[in-house]
């Protein structure tokens, strides 16, 4: 039995003239750590509001430890289904202290009091508890967020672009710091977020959404190796479609029933490939960590590439390895 | 499960209305007379007390509007707390008779004293107080001989100086209702016409409005009640007295019919539970004691003959009063609400 | 098969089995209160059906017309003077730095405090015969200038200088929140601050003005008081003609319709004027506003400009009711005067709780409803405060009439029991009214704060497993306590100065302050009103400077 089961999940916000989420299907199992991967738009914040149950499906079925919470029939309401959701904005109760906070999702517990201060401490908060959430940190109350929704003990916990209201410096610590919470706790965790980089960081699992469609789910190093679109590729690096005439310059003729691109840093400059051809350098524009060189080819077509060389001469030879050459199927 | 709530349903309103027939019981115990009236002057509080203190009968008082009030005897028909409607007009009463709001009455008392055309045929109703409609002048300006009857207030004569208040108002509406009875619907009618020219400014205000009106120059004469006249004169306000003392008063029509009177009177509910206490309630308001308080704290004329007015209205003098039957006031007052909009009296 | 997924899954058969899945109770119930506040329009629109009353065709020949004509010059001429008035006192408060201005800025608002038809009976008597006015005059040696005022241009001035607060508190909004860059922009260029104003704010400004033009035609509308103490004929005196004179309330019904007709026609005509116009609430509160400063003679010209209105429509008025009072206030205040005041309080007490109740229902009822059909409709409730107090009151009078008569018949058949009337004539009747015709003015304050809360904040109170009511109670009531304070104050305040539904609906044992002043001086008693009057603005006045900040936001 799958912890969340998502079968052909459809919603439209104007009855149809256009998909938020079309026909989406996947499941995750217990203790799975997976990442939301989107650009706004794609309809992340939709999957993860049918999920909590806090906008209802068009079509399809949620299923939670087996249970049908939401379809064209039934539907459980959002407070009885046991998902933990930290907000993108935090949500937290601006009237109550840390504590109360904390204590509002287990007031009928019987060891609440104890339980609010184990989660406050294990984000490392338990000595603010009684402050309110004005006085805090955008991390500190993330944080505090976090160990809230945890409280309960939820079977699901959705962290709705958890870092993207951080700077750079403390994004790159909460999110080691929350990784390790919610590796701790072992809970079944969906992070949303539009930062590719952050999903690689946290995940186990990556979804890949796209208007509205799951277009791939995979681990990490096979998204990266085995992308099933150009779309998909270009979300983890800098990516090259190689066209007919591109194949033709670098003789390479590839199936052409297929489309295929490669990566940037895999071409390689003035060194000895399966593939390669000549070009000059029309243009360079420094990057700082990368220089990107705007080639024309002797075949006449333009390519930009980045490379780490400062130096390179006007007159270079470039080329590439089949190994190294993507393929999609369509 | 559903018989079991039915049945505790029944018990529950069985009892409640046990309840309400111990209340109505207790109701009979204390004696009351419940009133509805348009009336609320001091001195019918004062009245009212006299009456409890006398009979030992609890007045309860309810004030409105006499429309209000025959709106509400209806809505509530038989349901109705009412024992007696006061109003201060003949012609609400007519109406609150012609919807069967009222009965008739057998009292000597009430009948011996109350002159027939000062009360319902039937005996529906009976007139409390009287009022005179009268012309009140600038004294500096008009000569009273000049001055005859309301007819002669719509000839040429007074062509652009004549004031009087709007058609909404009752006492105009009974004043017409006495034209057509005794001139005959066109002849109202070309009254109304030619009023409507006459009239110095378009009807506005009330009638001490019009005594201002006067007084400031704005027309030369006005129709209105006595009863104001003698309100101004006994006002607060300084320049109201002044305004009163300013004008003259002229009792129109003394060569024929006499001048045009209302009254406010009362009549039993049709559903009054308390219809005797109702009953005595009226005497009492006519007895020769009631009408000295209200002829000399209100400037209303008593209906009983054996009292004399007050010395205010006496200064006015003796006057021929109109003894058209009043009901018909109520008879005709519709009629006269569509001659007053045809004829453009605002 | 995603074409297969997305082809049926809106057919007739698909919707129906979600409209069964969100249907939940809160969706009823949001509909149920709906249909109540509808209610009275509706069984006016059913009550067209069975015809007019036999002096339609008498009222269509002889007085619809004035009826007509009444209501557009009072539009016309009110409109206005409220435009005058109201937008000079705004622009000048918000542009120009002048002694008193903060003060000002207040008292402007104060003329909302008296009753229209309070305004109407004082201003009668500083224009009467021997009124201030002409005492005033006849000090001067001028005595032969005499002010008529009781005519439709004196009503026309009388409602516009009662009701010009609507549009100073949109407009002055608009002018602070938006003005300052634009008019630095203005002045950047060169343009001078009058030919800023007429140029540039005034358009920009239009949508603001408007909104709060719009309230003050439906006052002008709604008015009894003021207009049958000065003789016009409006569709509201012409109610309670056919009502009560006429004793035909199908043709009140008649009336009634024309008058809704006209009152949605200016809703539209609202509406079409703002469709290009988005507005941009977006407000730096850091912002701050820099008034101009001009030269002393230039300020006490301003001063007195302002001065003007706030003098027409409450210092005057006041004035004249407490030289009144004073000549009656021994015949008026008495034990049964205190008991009257207590009552009036008490019932605008309880209609203000129960229609911040309603409003609470409304609001987050249809939010709790899964349908966004539900949330879509539950804002026509607020409509109701476009519709005159009369014709309301005879929409209620209707349908309780026959639900009464429903009642008693089918109790005494059941049980041979008389149970009397339940509703009409009853305080339910009459704080159902007030409900329907005041749920906006306690749903728009309560919206907005509740606007103000994330919807995460109560989203996030779900997910940590509390229902929806808890959520309220827990997390929402907390956080818009303001809302709902302004709301229960605004609420109280309309009550208390209500005057046509509460003559025709008020049972008759009880009275409010705002009857006894109409009653005073339609018994040809208007000195004696200034009492009741005084209380009503004096307890009017107390939350109207309280809220001022909120009324500004």
């Amino acid at each position: 039995m799958h912890m969340l089961e998502i079968q052909s999940l459809t919603k439209s916000f104007d009855k149809g003239k256009s998909f938020a989420l079309k026909n989406v299907s996947f499941h995750l199992n217990e203790g799975d750590v997976c990442a939301l991967v989107g650009e706004s738009g794609s309809g992340k914040t939709t999957l993860v509001r049918l999920i909590a149950g806090l906008e209802t499906p068009d079509e399809g079925v949620i299923k939670l430890n087996g249970e049908e919470v939401s379809s064209v029939r039934n539907f459980v309401s959002p407070e009885k289904r046991k998902v933990g959701l930290v907000f993108q904005e935090y949500a937290l109760f601006p009237h109550m202290t840390l504590f109360k906070n904390v204590l509002y999702g287990i007031s009928k517990q019987k060891n609440k009091k104890q339980r609010a201060q184990e989660v406050l401490d294990l984000v490392g908060l338990g000595e603010m508890k009684d402050r309110y959430p004005h006085q805090l940190s955008g991390g500190q109350q993330q944080r505090v967020a976090l160990a809230r929704a945890l409280a309960p003990n939820p079977s699901l916990l959705i962290l709705d672009e958890p870092f993207s209201n951080l700077d750079a410096m403390l994004r790159m610590q909460l999110r080691n710091e929350i990784f390790e919470i919610v590796k701790t706790t072992g809970v079944t965790a969906i992070f949303v977020t539009h930062d590719t980089q952050d999903a690689l960081a946290v995940a186990d699992e990556i979804l890949i959404l796209q208007g509205g469609e799951l277009i791939q789910k995979d681990e990490a190093a096979n998204l990266y190796t085995k992308p099933n679109s150009i779309y998909v590729a270009s979300l983890f690096g800098n990516t090259i479609q190689l066209s007919q005439d591109l194949q033709s310059a670098f003789e390479c003729p590839l199936n052409p029933a297929c489309s295929h691109a490669i990566r940037n840093e895999n071409f390689a400059i003035n060194e000895e490939c399966e593939h390669v051809t000549h070009a000059r350098v029309i243009k360079r524009t420094f990057l700082g960590n990368d220089t990107q060189l705007l080639l024309k080819l002797d075949s006449g077509q333009q390519l930009a590439v980045l490379t780490k060389d400062r130096n390179v001469a006007d007159r270079i030879k470039i080329g590439f390895n089949s190994k190294d050459v993507l393929e999609f199927n369509h | 499960m559903r018989k079991l709530l039915f049945a505790i349903t029944l018990v529950v309103l069985s009892a409640c209305k046990n309840e309400k027939n111990n209340d109505q019981a207790q109701e009979n115990k204390e004696q009351v007379v419940n009133v509805y009236t348009h009336r609320h002057y001091a001195s019918d509080q004062l009245l009212f007390k006299r009456f409890e203190e006398e009979t030992g009968i609890k007045v309860n008082v309810i004030n409105a509007n006499a429309d209000e009030l025959i709106q509400k005897m209806n809505i509530e028909g038989a349901q109705s707390p009412a024992d007696v409607l006061i109003t201060v007009d003949a012609g609400r009463l007519t109406r609150a008779k012609d919807q069967d709001l009222l009965q008739a009455v057998e009292s000597d008392i009430l009948n011996n004293t109350i002159a027939s055309h000062l009360k319902d045929p039937d005996n529906y109703w009976f007139g409390l107080t009287k009022r005179a409609r009268v012309i009140v002048y600038a004294k500096d300006r008009v000569d009273s001989t000049a001055l005859s009857t309301y007819e002669d207030l719509a000839t040429e004569n007074w062509k652009g100086k004549v004031l009087i208040r709007s058609s909404e108002n009752i006492y105009n509406q009974s004043l017409l209702a006495s034209l057509i009875v005794n001139n005959g619907e066109e002849g109202a009618r070309e009254w109304s016409k030619n009023m409507v020219s006459n009239m110095a400014r378009s009807p506005k205000g009330n009638d001490r409005d019009q005594v201002k009106a006067v007084v400031a120059g704005e027309g030369d004469l006005a129709i209105v009640n006595t009863y104001y006249i003698g309100n101004m004169l006994n006002s607060d306000s300084p320049e109201e007295v002044k305004a009163a003392k300013a004008v003259g008063l002229f009792f129109p029509n003394q060569e024929g019919r006499g001048a045009h009177i209302n009254v406010s009177g009362a009549g039993v509910a049709r559903y009054a539970p308390n219809k005797d206490n109702a009953v005595k309630f009226i005497e009492f308001l006519i007895s020769e004691e009631a009408q000295e308080v209200l002829t000399n704290s209100n400037f209303e004329y008593p209906v009983n003959e054996a009292v004399e007015p007050s010395d205010l209205l006496k200064g006015w003098g003796d006057f021929k009063e109109d003894t058209l039957e009043l009901s018909k006031l109520g008879e005709f007052n519709k009629k006269a609400v569509l001659i007053f909009d045809e004829t453009g009296w605002k | 098969m995603k074409q297969a997924g997305s082809k049926n899954i809106f057919s007739y058969q698909y919707r129906l089995k979600r409209l069964r899945r969100d249907s939940n109770k809160w969706a009823l119930l949001t509909l149920i209160i709906l249909f109540l506040i509808a209610l009275p329009v509706i069984s006016i629109g059913v009550k067209l059906f069975s015809g007019p009353g036999e002096t339609w065709g008498h009222i269509v020949d002889n007085l619809l017309f004035d009826y007509i004509g009444n209501s557009f010059f009072l539009i016309f001429a009110c409109g206005a003077i409220v435009l005058l008035l109201g937008v000079s006192a705004a622009w000048l408060v918000a542009r120009f730095e002048f002694p008193l201005r903060e003060q000002m800025e207040w008292l402007l608002i104060l003329p909302l405090a008296i009753p229209g038809y309070i305004v109407a009976y004082a201003y009668a008597g500083v224009f009467d015969y021997g009124g201030t006015f002409q005492l005033i005059l006849e000090s001067l040696g001028l005595e032969f200038i005499r002010i008529d005022i009781m005519n439709r241009w004196g009503l026309a001035f009388v409602l516009g200088i009662s009701l010009f607060p609507y549009v100073y508190v949109s407009s002055r909004a608009f002018f602070l929140n938006q003005a300052n860059s634009l008019m630095e922009a203005s002045e950047m260029l060169g343009v001078g601050q009058l030919k800023t104003f007429f140029r540039l704010m005034l358009p920009m400004a239009r949508p603001a003005i408007v909104a709060g033009l719009i309230l003050v035609l439906m006052e002008v509308l709604n008015d009894y008081g003021a207009a049958k103490y000065y003789g016009v004929n409006t569709f509201t005196t012409g109610i309670f003609r056919s009502w009560f004179s006429l004793e035909e309330p199908e043709t009140a019904v008649y009336l009634s319709a024309l008058l809704i007709v006209i009152v949605f026609s200016l809703i539209l005509l609202e509406k079409f004027q703002r469709r290009h116009v988005r507005f941009n609430s977006s407000r730096n509160n850091n912002d701050r506003i820099f008034r101009k400063k001009v030269s002393k003679r230039k300020q006490l010209v301003i001063f007195l400009i302002v001065l003007f209105p706030v003098l027409l429509g409450f210092l005057i008025p006041v004035a004249q009711l407490i030289y009144w009072a004073t000549l009656t206030y021994g015949k008026v205040f008495d034990f049964s005067f205190l008991a009257l005041s207590l009552q009036s309080f008490g019932i605008a007490f309880l209609t203000a709780f129960v229609t911040v109740i309603f409003a609470l229902t409304l609001i987050f009822f249809s939010k709790w409803s899964r349908l966004s059909f539900v949330r879509n409709v539950s804002k026509l409730g607020v409509l109701g405060y476009a519709i005159p107090g009369a014709v309301i009151a005879i929409g209620i009078m209707i349908p309780t009439i026959s639900i009464d008569k429903w009642l008693i018949g089918v109790i005494d058949y059941l049980f041979d029991f008389n149970v009397g009337l339940i509703l009409t004539g009853t305080l339910v009747a009459l704080i159902y009214a007030y409900v329907v015709r005041f749920l906006a003015v306690a749903y728009n304050p309560i919206e907005s704060t509740a606007l103000k809360v994330s919807n995460a904040i109560p989203d996030s109170s779900k997910m940590l497993g509390v229902g929806n009511l808890k959520t309220f109670f827990k997390v929402e009531f907390p956080l818009i306590r303001t809302g709902i304070a302004s709301a229960f104050i605004l609420v109280f305040i309309d009550v208390l100065k209500e005057l046509p539904l509460t003559l025709i609906l008020k049972p008759f044992h009880v009275s409010t302050l705002a009857v006894k002043a109409y009653e005073y001086a339609s018994d040809e008693m208007v000195m004696e009103a200034a009492i009741p009057s005084l209380f009503i603005i004096i307890t009017v006045m107390l939350p109207v400077i309280i809220l001022n900040r909120q009324l500004i936001k």
